[in-house]
């Protein structure tokens, strides 16, 4: 057996992304280079052969994604999950503890100008974020701090992807303006 | 108010009053590192008192807003005095502009995280499925007459005023121990308020509760409360010998409670 269609196989199953190391697991012997060789082959035979599929790099790992001119067609099954939608103050929220993780609720709050419970209840049920610690203040608030499903919802494989914060004109209005 | 005001906005439509303060700022072509306070605030305000009353939670945020402005602008108008000790000229609107700026870049960012979302919403994995939402914590049911029941305890309990006596007798946790043993070997079951002596006096509460724990924690009663903020009853345990009083102990230095 080809370790090309042991990756497939693994890829097809898994429900999470993996990483090199999980793969290199599939064979005895297997070095992280064999895989990258492996992935390498395996996605231009995707790509020669014109499948639905592509191997993605995503939260620290691969996953296989169906192309994305397929979309229109998938949305016309019930069956196909739905992506979530998040509402604006949602993205808003996930924005600020994407750049500022490990960061509490109170300072949340005070960079947005709102109350954001309801809000982080949303993003903690969807796993987008999660606990990752206690502050030091008074009654040592939760810190939340983004997910592995937050990569992969978004793309990133890694939060180093994250464009830098500076980056972002301030002055760029969202609803057309400047 | 006139109707045709070409800053009028629904404050419906924003995140909260930074996002205001954004677009009164971005729709008027204002430089935000010279923010006409005046003008702004008197927009901002107007935009408040359009909030509808049900709109009370978030009307505390805009008006918390509407304060900062308003103190912003009187900072302006009437500088105070600089302290030889501060660097001259601070501008009061400083603050404010680095929250604004600092704000905005979010906004940019989870604009982006839109895009991405929107660009990877095409792209399905394998057999993902949305985590369910948890349920969320039932609602506290309770009718007007059980809120108002509660009310009126809650008025009961604190008749008479909690005495304050600057006098600063100590009083002893293990004087209080030794009381509530004899109590309990009267009586098997006690409330803890009729325990505590002087119900009303924080030291005696609190160092008879602490004499409770001792006890408790000595094997010699079990503590029962068996509804939330009913009543705590202290109960003997069926225990052989009585409590042993083994003298001063050094840990016990501290177990004499004062008024704060």
């Amino acid at each position: 057996m080809d370790l090309s269609r042991k990756i497939e196989a693994a890829l097809f199953a898994s429900l999470e992304p993996l990483t090199l190391a999980d793969l290199a697991r599939l064979e005895d012997g297997a070095t992280e280079a064999d895989v990258a060789a492996a992935l390498a082959a395996l996605r231009a035979e995707y790509a020669t052969t014109g499948r639905a599929v592509d191997i993605v790099e995503v939260a620290g790992g691969v996953q296989l994604r169906t192309r994305p001119e397929f979309a229109p067609v998938l949305a016309r099954l019930d069956t196909v999950p739905e992506p979530g939608r998040l509402s604006a103050a949602a993205l808003e929220t996930l924005a600020v503890i994407a750049y500022h993780q490990p960061i509490s609720r109170a300072q949340i709050e005070a960079i947005r100008g709102v109350g954001c419970g309801a809000v982080l209840r949303t993003l903690l049920d969807r796993e987008l974020i999660t606990v990752v610690g206690r502050g030091d203040g008074v009654g040592r608030p939760s810190l939340y701090g983004t997910t592995t499903r937050f990569l992969e919802h978004f793309g990133f494989r890694s939060l180093d992807d994250l464009p830098p914060l500076e980056g972002f004109d301030a002055w760029a209005s969202g609803d057309g303006g400047a | 108010m006139d109707g045709r005001d070409p800053f009028a906005v629904e404050l419906e439509q924003f995140q909260g009053p930074l996002d205001l303060l954004l677009h009164l700022i971005r729709t008027q072509g204002i430089d935000i590192f010279d923010i006409p306070i005046a003008r702004i605030t008197e927009q901002f305000l107007r935009a408040v008192e359009r909030l509808p009353p049900s709109a009370l939670d978030r009307a505390g945020e805009f008006l918390e807003m509407a304060a900062t402005l308003v103190r912003i602008k009187a900072q302006m108008l009437f500088p105070r005095p600089t302290p030889p000790d501060e660097e001259a000229g601070v501008d009061p609107r400083t603050a404010l502009v680095e929250r604004l700026v600092a704000y905005a870049r979010i906004q940019a960012a989870a604009r982006a995280l839109a895009d991405r979302h929107d660009a990877w919403a095409q792209r399905w994995p394998r057999g993902w499925r949305e985590p369910r939402p948890r349920r969320a914590p039932p609602p506290v049911v309770a009718t007007w007459a059980e809120v108002v029941a509660a009310a009126a305890k809650l008025v009961a309990r604190r008749r008479p005023p909690l005495t304050y006596r600057p006098s600063a007798r100590p009083v002893s946790v293990r004087a209080r121990l030794r009381a509530l043993w004899r109590a309990l070997q009267r009586r098997p079951r006690w409330r803890f308020e009729r325990l505590a002596r002087h119900p009303h006096e924080r030291r005696w509460v609190i160092a008879t509760f602490l004499a409770c724990l001792e006890l408790a924690k000595r094997g010699r009663v079990r503590l029962r409360q068996l509804v939330p903020f009913g009543p705590l009853w202290v109960l003997r345990r069926r225990a052989p010998a009585p409590v042993v009083d083994h003298g001063p102990q050094p840990e016990d230095r501290s177990s004499f409670v004062r008024e704060p």
